[in-house]
């Protein structure tokens, strides 16, 4: 290509090298070097005068540096007169801080685009946003790639029986991405969602585990336990955060009956599983009809919980709905304490369910108990953090679960700590691609891994994402994870060659392709849609 | 309700100071926490209210960690920003990035103005530092800033340490002549300058000596010492010609590289005083030659006055007591 110059930050050099190369061009020269005392400084070794100036920058373990490179090297780039600057970040660092997710905490995703665009950037090229409406916090237009075709069609080539694997969202509002590329391959979707246990002192066996069925024998008794995930639901994943707070209720219900895990599952295998008939075929039919007629004598009593159920099923747009009709409520439950999954009649960690509720507040780690003595302000200040809490559970939307799945990992951390874990859908027997848009910290992974292998009995565990950030030795810990088969991430990320080769289930899949192609088509001023598309194979 | 009384939050890279500047003002620091992720992203929260308050953040740079510290503050800056602060004045002793002021060669970044960019950019509405490497760099803002001046503090620690009777100023480069001559005049001293030639940032060549400064105790002033090639050769090059002893005065002590290792070899250099701008990092531990003066009065007076506004200027030429 004439008149382009893509320029390598320090971060990723290989992808740097991969995408050139299929562009046929070489790195512009640069060099890249720290001061003594820290300071990053650039010295651009070509001429960039009225080119089109292309610099690629992911991220690294010193992400803060990375940032100062990118930008400086920006400034450089706009004031040797470049025509264009378009900075290419496979990983846009920050993108996870897209919100105030804490009281006075900082919108540091859109701190960062206005970073890049007081640098001097024209344009940017990002791939897989955490949360996409982080497109809007720049000035310049925005390119947000897609590794979900890339994903497909690994695994259609790869995995062999994916046309019976089961697509299986971490949280719930990695959902969005999940039906998406459940979407895409034309498979079935579940959802494993974590709740703060808060009625540790009675979590035994009773209320800790939970299990329904459209079809089989164990109807009746829904019908008598009133319980609202199965039933009332028009909108699957949502209901099982709703179900830890309202297990005591439940609990005498189901207590009597006592029927072994197993035993329960394996009844209803016997039935036609709901999971196994194809959702797709009923998808056309407006919501209304999907509530099956012996819904109705359960919205007794929950009549007001149903209405707001409706109203929420409504605002979701149709991909949504489509996954969530009735089918959808093969609900299991699991205690998850120190981030593992323990047997129904382990002991709880901790009696008091007032250290629970405070624990992870902000206040307390920064070294203020905040049991005693408060004052007016921080009281009000912690109300409303707890009341906050579950509300922000049954958010649905990507950008809100970003912050959820971070509270999740740190939940993880906190061994006096005990979740409710709840698989939403069937997986006995299959695969499952556990999906999300990153790993870093591995606690709510391996969680998932064990439900689904533990709890619903998947026959094998795909951990999928497009950024392997692997924090810490979560790449490590995930290999040892005997649930987890196979780890599979792209190059977006530097991931350490030594890790890499100490890793048996890691698989990287290359974008430099995607890029390439983004940068050539940004270049020459062609459309990118294409590239949004899934491979036609 | 506003409390009407100074906010003072401070990150992660000189808490001493921030302890010193809080004392000083009579309030708390404000509670903030700052985590840092595996791979260095910066999570932080503001732990009281800051809405319609006068804040004010006060971030240093650790030498080998500018970066990190960096984006802290601008993270720091914006939380405030959203979370309603009425004025957000960041307090900077060690501007960062202050050496990267010109276009010194084909498609260099001017970095310092970058970063000037990038805090107006993060929401902050007023700038106190100290010592600025080219004063220029306050033109690269479009809102206030105070470059305020160690020299008060530094001619007391003279005044204090030095026999007066035989001593001259030394500038080690041409660009210091000015800050050196402005101490010369204040204490009435004889004045020198040594040329220096660079070939590359951080590296000296040739330096020719200009002045009489044999039998004298020589006051090398600077506005930083970083890998401390230049304290040590301008020194070896005093004590060539007759000095007596060298003592260095500066307000920057970065000290970073091997410089303390240089610093304990070179004989000629008696003395390294160094301010608390940045954190020493328990290098004066490594080395007896460094002494250190507090210039947390001055930056606690500027941020008063900002804060009740009046009038900055009698900073530029006093010590506040301390």
């Amino acid at each position: 290509m004439r008149r382009v110059k893509i320029f390598s930050g320090s971060s990723h050099p290989f992808l740097v090298e991969a995408i050139c190369e299929r562009l046929g061009a070489s790195k512009a020269k640069v060099d890249l070097k720290k001061f003594s005392n820290g300071e990053t400084s650039v010295s651009i070794e070509t001429s960039i005068r009225d080119q089109d100036v292309f610099v690629v920058q992911s991220g690294s373990s010193n992400i803060n540096d990375s940032i100062m490179e990118l930008l400086i090297l920006i400034s450089a780039c706009k004031s040797g007169s470049a025509k264009s600057i378009t900075a290419v970040m496979p990983y846009f660092p920050y993108s996870r801080q897209s919100k105030k997710k804490s009281h006075r905490g900082a919108i540091t995703a859109s701190l960062v685009a206005n970073l890049l665009s007081v640098a001097g950037i024209h344009h940017a090229i990002t791939v897989d946003l955490h949360a996409p409406p982080t497109q809007g916090f720049f000035g310049k237009p925005v390119d947000n790639l897609h590794a979900e075709p890339l994903i497909a069609r690994w695994i259609k080539t790869h995995v062999k029986g994916w046309q019976e694997a089961v697509v299986v969202s971490k949280n719930p509002g990695g959902t969005k991405r999940v039906t998406s590329l459940a979407d895409a391959l034309k498979l079935n979707f579940g959802l494993v969602t974590t709740a703060r246990r808060r009625t540790a002192p009675h979590g035994s066996l009773e209320n800790s585990m939970f299990l329904s069925g459209l079809n089989s024998s164990n109807h009746s008794l829904e019908n008598t336990d009133t319980s609202p995930p199965n039933g009332t639901v028009t909108d699957g994943p949502r209901s099982p955060h709703r179900h830890p707070q309202r297990s005591p209720p439940q609990a005498n219900g189901i207590g009597p009956t006592s029927v072994p895990y197993r035993h329960l599952n394996n009844n209803r295998e016997l039935g036609s599983s709901p999971l196994t008939q194809s959702t797709r075929l009923e998808s056309g039919s407006p919501p209304t009809t999907r509530l099956p007629p012996y819904n109705e004598p359960v919205t007794n009593g929950y009549a007001g919980a149903l209405g707001l159920d409706e109203e929420k099923a409504e605002d979701e747009d149709d991909s949504g709905d489509e996954y969530t009709d009735e089918r959808a409520r093969d609900v299991i439950t699991g205690r998850l304490i120190h981030g593992h999954i323990v047997d129904d009649d382990a002991p709880s960690p901790i009696p008091s369910t007032m250290s629970n509720s405070i624990a992870t507040l902000p206040g307390e780690v920064m070294g203020h108990p905040q049991t005693d003595g408060l004052d007016p302000m921080t009281s009000s200040f912690m109300s409303t953090t707890s009341a906050f809490q579950p509300d922000h559970g049954l958010g649905g939307s990507v950008h809100d679960a970003a912050g959820q799945s971070d509270d999740e990992e740190a939940g993880f951390k906190n061994p006096e700590l005990e979740h409710t874990i709840t698989l939403v859908g069937n997986v006995r027997g299959k695969i499952v691609f556990i999906i999300d848009d990153l790993i870093d910290q591995c606690g709510s992974w391996i969680a998932a891994a064990e439900t689904v292998v533990k709890r619903g009995d998947a026959r094998k565990v795909y951990c999928i994402a497009t950024h392997g950030i692997f924090g810490d030795d979560s790449l490590e810990q995930m290999e040892a994870c005997d649930c987890i088969d196979h780890i599979v991430v792209t190059n977006t990320y530097p991931i350490a060659a030594e890790r890499v080769k100490a890793s048996r289930k890691l698989v990287i899949l290359d974008v430099s392709n995607l890029l390439s192609e983004a940068i050539r088509r940004n270049h020459y001023g062609e459309s990118i849609s294409a590239l949004f598309q899934h491979y036609l194979d | 309700m506003a409390t009407n009384s100074i906010k003072l939050l401070t990150g992660n890279s000189h808490p001493d100071l921030a302890k010193l500047v809080a004392d000083r003002l009579g309030i708390e620091q404000s509670q903030i926490l700052s985590l840092q992720d595996s791979n260095h992203e910066i999570s932080l929260t503001i732990g009281e209210s800051v809405r319609d308050e006068d804040v004010f953040v006060l971030q240093s740079t650790r030498p080998g960690n500018v970066n990190d510290d960096l984006m802290e503050l601008l993270i720091m800056i914006r939380a405030c920003k959203d979370a309603s602060a009425r004025r957000i004045t960041a307090v900077i002793p060690s501007y960062p990035y202050a050496r990267q002021d010109k276009k010194d060669r084909s498609r260099a970044p001017i970095t310092a103005k970058l970063v000037a960019r990038m805090l107006e950019m993060a929401g902050v509405n007023h700038v106190i530092t100290m010592d600025l490497h080219a004063s220029q760099i306050q033109g690269f803002f479009n809102i206030p800033v105070d470059n305020l001046y160690a020299e008060p503090t530094s001619l007391t620690w003279i005044r204090e340490h030095v026999n007066l009777d035989q001593a001259v100023i030394v500038s080690p480069d041409a660009g210091g002549v000015k800050r050196a001559t402005s101490i010369a005049g204040r204490l009435d001293l004889p004045f020198a300058v040594i040329h220096k030639e660079r070939t590359r940032p951080n590296e000296i060549s040739r330096m020719t000596l200009t002045g009489e400064v044999s039998g004298k105790t020589a006051i090398l002033i600077d506005d930083m010492a970083d890998t401390c090639g230049t304290l040590c050769t301008a020194a070896e090059m005093l004590a060539e010609h007759g000095t007596t002893q060298v003592v260095s005065v500066v307000t920057h002590g970065i000290l970073s590289g091997d410089a303390i290792k240089k610093l304990n070899a070179c004989t000629a250099l008696s003395r390294v005083v160094v301010t608390n701008t940045v954190p020493l990092l328990g290098k004066d531990a490594m080395c007896d030659k460094i002494a250190l003066i507090d210039i947390s009065p001055t930056l606690a007076e500027a941020c008063r006055r900002t804060h009740n506004g009046e009038s900055v200027s009698y900073l530029f030429s006093n010590a506040p007591p301390s």
